[in-house]
């Protein structure tokens, strides 16, 4: 079990990083989301998986019986939602990288400003 | 003294406030400050005649071994002395020098300057060496402020800067000899690090603080390498040049290896260091005295000389040595301010600087041209003034000291290089014929003259009339550095000598030296070798490939590509792992855990296959539906494996991701060219594997020790009892760690934000249109049902979620897939009208739902999130705090989502 | 106020805050009311609690939910921790003064104010917690908080900066939470306290190192340590300046934190008690020298201010790193003492920074100038951390360098302190060229402008803070030794 699930991981990590090393920005993106997926099943991995009863506790009964960790599913839960709005949130930048460069290309989305450009001499420009 | 201490520095803040009311005479009232404060001093003189010495403490930062201890002995005395008393002249004299100047530009010079001598004051008294730091960094920043006083001048901030680097440079060597004495002695006082120099020569750093001392005096003092910015100090105001350049400051170097002779002298190299530096330095300084074109230039240079002289007389062994050198401190400070204060009058009258273009000035300047001639009488050591005498002690040492004839020498040589340079700054100006007529500016004003004839009369008294000055100041002065009482013997005439025949030498190799001073000067003039090597050009040409290095530097480090950070930052996190592996020494254990079952095998597989498949496709929408892929095979391994909830989030999570990222692929191209070659591919290729196989062995060491968690353990017994429901994970969520939900619904909220900010449509712009594409008509009629089955779904897993699979997260996911099915049926706009309220409106509403939830549990003093459970009626289902909770969750999620799908839908669109 | 409510209010009113802002967002002028009294508010909470922290009595600490300790999530007024959280609120305070007269209606109805204030809050959370996953939220809101300033006026260069950042934001979190993971994995908790004893006690082992390294990659990589700097200079560069402001104060000291807790607290760096802290600490060491000295060197040669000023705020955090790589109590109280010092020093730079562009119209320094004259309270004002940097006495920078050089000496490792002072050196290069060119040269042919009253303020406030610590010392230090005794683990 554990080392089926350690090769999963290293190999959708690994994965994920040839796809964040390419220079195209969707794909970079597709990556990163594809890292965090494999981040939540290194966390799955790390909690207790042995008993794959969910962690319910059975009506009638007031305490767990053999279940599977819970605390790994509540962290790999807030990772999950956590992963998805940062990946949202980039595929919203490179939506906006295309709009304004029409360019996919990571080399020719400049992050460098020039000192005075014009739009900057504007204290505000609201 | 401490008192003394703190009036200077509030008065000297104060006090020159003075000068932006008056206007003419300010100079004057504000000296009248520094004087108090001479007199102060002067009321302490017999302390100091007694031999005694006086010290005060107050404690600063205990913890840092920062006392403000103050010790007064005869050689601080002395120095106290010098800089109130010429700090008073300076004052008065900058009064009439800075007519030119508006008054707050007079004011700001005269806080600097007394600010100066506060600064200068503190470092002479300090005895703890951190409290000397502090004064020895502030005389170096006021330097820097006075030589760039006038900062419109390019060339004066290039000055300035310069100073500021080589004096502040050599600050930081006090520092670290500082510290390391520290480390030694475990403490910083000054007279006890010198007590104690053989305990520092016993350690083995004893170099090093050598060393470091060294380089902060001779940077202080200007001796050779470091001699280059002195020079080009006299950018600043003539006043600034004639207190700090001349008279106080450049000697602080001094007064260091002085305090700190028996350490230096204790290791073998330290005499000959200080003897070899100070020889350098007086040949290059003499020989650019006499190359200097300016007034102010030829005395600088003159004055680095004279640096020379007073480190050549630390430097020699025996009592004459150090009666020499209090003896030329004090004559060279009294002669030389004087005469910096006449090159300045000059400079002001006629605005002219070069020597070669003045002349005849003995008519207009009467006051000057006698100041500047007893001056230089002093200095060219002619009797009776004290320039000879102290000149006689120097001869004196020398023959005395166990040392070479060629220091020797050389003294007398640069001896007569001064007797040269003193007749030349006072013929040329003032008593021989101009080559060009000179038009006078500024006629001379008293408080521009009366300063520098003080001085020179001070030079002529104190020889005639020595007994005062050598009770109270030079013999406790001598007596402080040498450490035991030394005879002091201050007369003019002390009978026919050896030492009045190198005087005698002096004055003769001198007047030769005036004779031929044009010829000689004319000659040097020509020769370019001193610029070309001259250590300023070397210096520069360091900071030069500083700044190309530093330039080169950052365009190797900021390439700008993105994916050679990345790789580098990949790949040395993974070396980095694999060396702490080795350092520790640690092999991975690996235990073969239970066999999987097949399902398992081949979802794991899947899973995989997807993520490789995403990596190597070319088409981005097939790379998507590979990372969805796996994303889904994820899902199932957390269903298979007692996760359900983590399932149905991670199967939400999937299906709206594809939604969203389908809007972003309608308007990117799908199909682009590669943007790696083939040697980068297999490059970044290898460093991926090496990640993962770094993660796998840590995986499966991981997977040996798997410990006890007693948090999960505790969660599964007490969810029920304590948290009032059957599902554990969301009990955690909403209860346990409540608090990381929130944070997580934090992130949420401010990922909409974003979405409001990155995708709003500009003001003024209509945005697209409405009807969206056409979609297929069944799916738009089956649309309206499937919402509203969808809603109901997410409001029943909302709301069931304490006991079953659920919860806030899977419920807004579900409800915003609801909404998703409807604008991709019918259009944005409609979806927007059904929702009724702002996405934005939703997520606030939602935040503040969420944290307030939290807030009844703490009436009690309880902690904040502390759930509060009611069950009203029995037949009403139990309402509670996490509900409400779960429920801003629920409208956090929801609107985040449906800002990102209406925008992204939008743009789209566009 | 009683400890639920004083280690709650500094997250917890900033939070408060955002969701209110972000229901008023089209109102622009309530938002910056709104902000700034959330500010004010924290601020009183923080001095609250920093009183708490140091009133010696046992630490106050709050479960929320009120669950055992180790269970749920706690805060607690752990040194260093409530200081800082006073010094990121006296930051956010004067940002919003200054933003008065720099931000207007349009960038605050994108949601300025409630991004400014998520990141207080974030910021402020990690200080506060005890929680290892909880702690990585944190860095997840601020991060995304961090972006949407970032990207808020969508000019190319901001997009691009943004992508640069989000990539380099991601993979550290997720080398963070992959750390987090095998430490769960092994130990089974991710309190803090427990698992200092936990990792404590154990043999060697490849997954404690391998999580120890990564946990230490992914907050190096936060603060902008070499060689994982890159991304910083640029990605300041193009925020609005109120926000670089804050980052620079902020966003690497709080990375750079979480590497003080990890590392000192967790990993027992301080006396290196632990088999996997001195390969950490070697690592720390290399980093910080290399950081200190490259990064001093870079700043020299450029022209643009917040790019030198970028590569100073790395080079500092070069400063605090070697502090924590000397591996002694001396060397985290100097760290501690040079994080509170550093970060309002370098915010108030930052806003030097954007009055000397208000006034000359540039951030280019080849093309700024004439400031003493125009505008000689802002030279004033802008000498003190100007001077403070260079690490010129009795400023704070002068005794947080004396501290970790001295602390390196004491410690055995004088190749840190030898970088340390060959950083200070090029920083006075540096620092003297800025004072140079941007206030003593006259600009020909343009006028200078005043620099608006709010900005003036938000410096003022900075400024003093910096002037007190430097002529009164004692206090912080206090505060830094304890700091050091609590990471420690002997403290109260």
């Amino acid at each position: 079990m554990n080392v089926l699930y350690a090769a999963a991981v290293a190999a959708i990590m690994a994965a994920a990083i040839y796809m964040i090393l390419s220079r195209n920005l969707v794909r970079i993106m597709l990556g990163l989301a594809l890292l965090s997926t494999g981040a939540n099943l290194l966390l799955f991995t790390a909690g207790d998986f042995s008993n794959r009863q969910p962690p319910i506790i059975a009506p009638g009964q007031d305490r767990l019986g053999d279940a599977a960790d819970p605390l790994a599913q509540a962290l790999i839960l807030t990772a999950i939602v956590i992963g998805f709005a940062l990946t949202v949130v980039l595929a919203t930048v490179v939506l906006r990288a295309w709009r304004a460069t029409g360019s996919l290309d990571a080399r020719t989305v400049e992050a460098t400003e020039q000192p005075d450009a014009p739009e900057l001499l504007d204290p505000d420009n609201g | 003294m401490l008192l003394i201490l703190f009036v200077a520095l509030v008065g000297s803040c104060i006090v020159p406030l003075v000068a932006r009311i008056m206007g003419k005479g300010a100079g004057l009232v504000v000296a009248l400050f520094p004087f108090g404060l001479l007199g102060a001093f002067i009321a302490l003189a017999p302390v100091i005649e007694r031999g005694w010495v006086r010290s005060e403490s107050w404690r600063w930062a205990p913890s840092l071994g920062l006392d403000v201890t103050l010790r007064l002995d005869g050689f601080s005395f002395l120095f106290c002395l010098l800089i109130t008393a010429i700090g008073g002249l300076v004052t008065i004299y900058s009064g009439g020098y800075l007519t030119n100047r508006s008054r707050p530009d007079r004011s700001r010079f005269l806080t600097l300057i007394l600010l100066f001598m506060t600064a200068m004051l503190g470092s002479v008294l300090a005895d703890n060496m951190l409290v000397l730091i502090v004064f020895w960094e502030a005389t170096s920043v006021l330097s820097f402020l006075l030589i760039g006083f006038d900062g419109r001048s390019a060339r004066a901030r290039r000055a300035a800067i310069m100073a500021l680097q080589v004096t502040a440079g050599g600050g930081l060597a006090l520092v670290a000899a500082t510290v390391m004495i520290g480390h030694v002695l475990g403490s910083y006082s000054l007279s006890g690090a010198i007590d104690r120099a053989p305990e520092i020569l016993a350690s083995p750093l004893a170099a090093p603080i050598i060393i470091g001392i060294l380089i902060a005096a001779f940077t202080k003092s200007a001796q050779f390498p470091f001699h280059f910015w002195l020079p080009n100090a006299m950018q600043a105001p003539t006043p600034a040049s004639s207190y700090l350049h001349s008279a106080t400051m450049v000697k602080l170097g001094i007064y260091l290896l002085a305090r700190f002779e028996p350490l230096v002298a204790g290791i073998w190299w330290g005499r000959t260091v200080l003897i070899t530096v100070a020889c350098i330095t007086m040949l290059i300084a003499a020989t650019q005295a006499l190359r200097a074109e300016s007034f102010k230039a030829a005395l600088a240079y003159s004055t680095i000389a004279s640096l020379g002289i007073l480190v050549l007389l630390v430097g020699l062994d025996g009592p004459a040595a150090t009666v020499a050198m209090i003896g030329f401190l004090l004559a060279h400070a009294l002669y030389k301010a004087a005469l910096f204060f006449c090159a300045g009058s000059v400079l002001h009258s006629t605005g002219l600087g070069s020597l070669r273009a003045l002349g005849g000035l003995r008519k207009s300047l009467p006051l000057t041209a006698l100041a500047c001639t007893g001056a230089s009488l002093s200095m060219a050591g002619i009797p009776p003034f004290l320039g000879f005498i102290s000149k006689e002690f120097l001869f004196e040492a020398q023959l005395e000291s166990s040392w070479e004839l060629i220091p020797l020498a050389i003294a007398v040589l640069v001896n007569a290089v001064m007797v040269g340079v003193a007749a030349v700054i006072t013929l040329k100006p003032f008593f021989l014929k101009a080559d060009h007529p000179i038009e006078i500016e500024h006629p001379e004003s008293l408080s521009v003259a009366v300063p520098p004839l003080l001085l020179s009369l001070a030079g002529l008294v104190i020889s005639l009339e020595p007994d005062w000055i050598t009770r109270v100041a030079i013999r406790p002065a001598v007596a402080a550095v040498y450490r035991q009482p030394v005879k002091v013997d201050v007369a003019v005439w002390h009978g026919l000598t050896p030492m009045l025949a190198l005087s005698a030498v002096v004055v003769a190799i001198g007047f030769v030296i005036v004779r031929y001073w044009r010829p000689i000067h004319l000659r040097l003039r020509r020769q370019g070798g001193f610029e070309r090597f001259g250590i300023e050009r070397m210096w520069e040409r360091l900071l030069r490939t500083l700044l190309r290095a530093s330039a080169a530097l950052t365009r190797l480090v900021e390439h700008g590509d993105l994916r050679r950070y990345l790789a580098t930052t990949i790949g040395v996190i993974a070396a980095l792992v694999i060396a702490t592996w080795w350092r520790i020494g640690a092999a991975p254990r690996i235990v073969i855990g239970d066999r999987p079952m097949l399902g398992d095998i081949l979802v794991t597989l899947t899973g995989v296959a997807g993520a490789l498949a995403a990596a190597r496709a070319k088409n981005l929408l097939t790379a998507m539906v590979a990372v969805g892929l796996t994303g889904f095979a994820v899902a199932i391994t957390f269903m298979t494996n007692g996760a359900p909830d983590l399932a149905i989030t991670q199967f939400a999570v999937e299906a709206l991701i594809v939604v969203l990222l389908t809007a972003l692929l309608l308007i990117v191209p799908l199909s682009v060219k590669s943007t790696r070659s083939g040697s980068q591919r297999r490059t970044d290729g290898i460093i991926a594997a090496s990640f993962g196989m770094v993660m796998f062995v840590t995986l499966l060491d991981m997977a040996a020790v798997q410990n006890a968690t007693p948090a999960a353990d505790w969660f599964g017994q007490m969810s029920y009892i304590a948290g009032q429901g059957h599902n554990v994970v969301n009990v955690i969520l909403v209860d346990f760690r409540g608090f990381d939900t929130l944070g997580e619904t934090a992130v949420i909220a401010i990922a909409a934000l974003l979405a409001g900010s990155l995708l709003g449509v500009r003001p003024g712009k209509r945005d697209g249109d409405d009807a969206g594409q056409p979609v297929h008509y069944s799916f738009a009629a089956a649309s309206g049902p499937l919402f509203v089955l969808l809603l109901v779904a997410s409001i029943v897993i909302l709301w069931r979620g304490h006991d079953q699979p659920g919860g806030g997260f899977v419920g807004g996911l579900a409800a915003a897939l609801a909404f998703a099915i409807l604008s991709l049926a019918r259009g944005v706009r409609s979806a927007e009208r059904t929702l009724r309220a702002q996405p934005s409106t939703l997520v606030g509403a939602g935040l503040v739902l969420a944290i307030v939830s939290g807030l009844p549990g703490m009436m009690g003093g309880q902690a904040f999130m502390t759930q509060l459970w009611t069950e009203p009626y029995g037949w009403v289902p139990k309402l509670s705090t996490t509900i409400s909770f779960d429920l801003g969750v629920y409208m956090v999620v929801v609107g985040a989502v449906l800002a990102f799908l209406f925008g992204l839908q939008r743009e789209a669109a566009r | 106020m009683g400890d639920p409510l004083v280690l709650l209010a500094p997250v917890g009113i900033p939070l408060l805050g955002v969701a209110v802002t972000a229901l008023l967002r089209t109102r622009p002028r309530a938002c910056e009311a709104l902000g700034f009294v959330s500010v004010a508010a924290t601020l009183i909470a923080a001095i609250a609690l920093i009183r708490r922290a140091i009133d010696g009595g046992p630490a106050a600490l709050v479960v929320f939910g009120g669950w055992p300790q180790a269970i749920g999530i706690a805060f607690a007024a752990r040194l260093p921790g409530p200081a800082l959280v006073v010094v990121a609120s006296i930051i956010a305070l004067a940002v919003a003064l200054y933003g008065h007269a720099d931000i207007g209606p349009r960038r605050r109805r994108r949601g300025y104010d409630a991004m400014s204030l998520a990141m207080l809050a974030a910021v402020n959370g990690a200080f506060l917690t005890t929680d290892l996953f909880n702690l990585y939220v944190w860095f997840e809101l601020a991060l995304l908080a961090a972006l949407g300033l970032i990207t808020i006026d969508r000019r190319e260069a901001q997009i691009g900066g943004a992508i640069r950042y989000a990539a380099f934001g991601m993979v550290g979190a997720t080398a963070v939470l992959a750390g987090i993971g095998i430490i769960y994995g092994v130990a089974g908790t991710l309190d803090l306290e427990t698992l200092a004893t936990q990792l404590g006690s154990g043999p060697p082992s490849v997954a404690v190192a391998a999580a120890g390294t990564l946990l230490l990659c992914g907050f190096a990589l936060k603060s902008g340590l070499f060689p994982f700097h890159a991304w910083l200079p640029a990605s300041y560069a193009s925020a609005p300046l109120p926000a670089a402001a804050a980052f620079a104060g902020l966003l690497t000291k709080m990375g750079f934190y979480a590497l003080l807790v990890i590392v000192a607290g967790v990993f027992g760096g301080i006396g290196a008690t632990t088999a996997v802290s001195p390969p950490l600490l070697t690592t720390i060491g290399v980093m910080a020298a290399a950081t200190m000295i490259l990064c001093a060197l870079s700043a020299l040669a450029q022209s643009d201010i917040r790019r030198i000023l970028g590569y100073q705020v790395v080079a500092q955090v070069g400063y605090m790193a070697a502090g924590l790589a000397i591996g002694t109590r001396d060397g985290v109280a100097g760290a501690v003492f040079y994080m509170v010092h550093s970060m309002i020093l370098q915010a108030n730079l930052f806003l030097g920074a954007g009055a000397i562009r208000r006034a000359t119209g540039s951030w280019d320094l080849t093309r700024a100038g004439g400031m003493t004259r125009s505008n000689p309270l802002f030279a004033f004002l802008f000498a003190v951390p100007i001077l403070s940097l260079a690490g010129i006495p009795p400023l704070s920078g002068f005794w947080a360098k004396l501290l970790v050089i001295r602390a390196a000496f004491d410690g055995g490792s004088a190749w840190i302190a030898a970088a340390a002072l060959v950083a200070a050196m090029l920083t006075i290069v540096s620092m003297a060229t800025i004072w140079s060119e941007a206030c003593w040269k006259s600009l020909s042919g343009r006028r200078v402008r005043k620099v608006p009253g709010a900005m003036l303020a938000g410096m003022a406030v900075l400024s003093a803070v910096t002037l007190a610590i430097g002529l009164m010392p004692e206090p912080l230090l206090r505060i830094a030794r304890l700091s050091a005794d609590a990471l420690g683990g002997t403290g109260s």
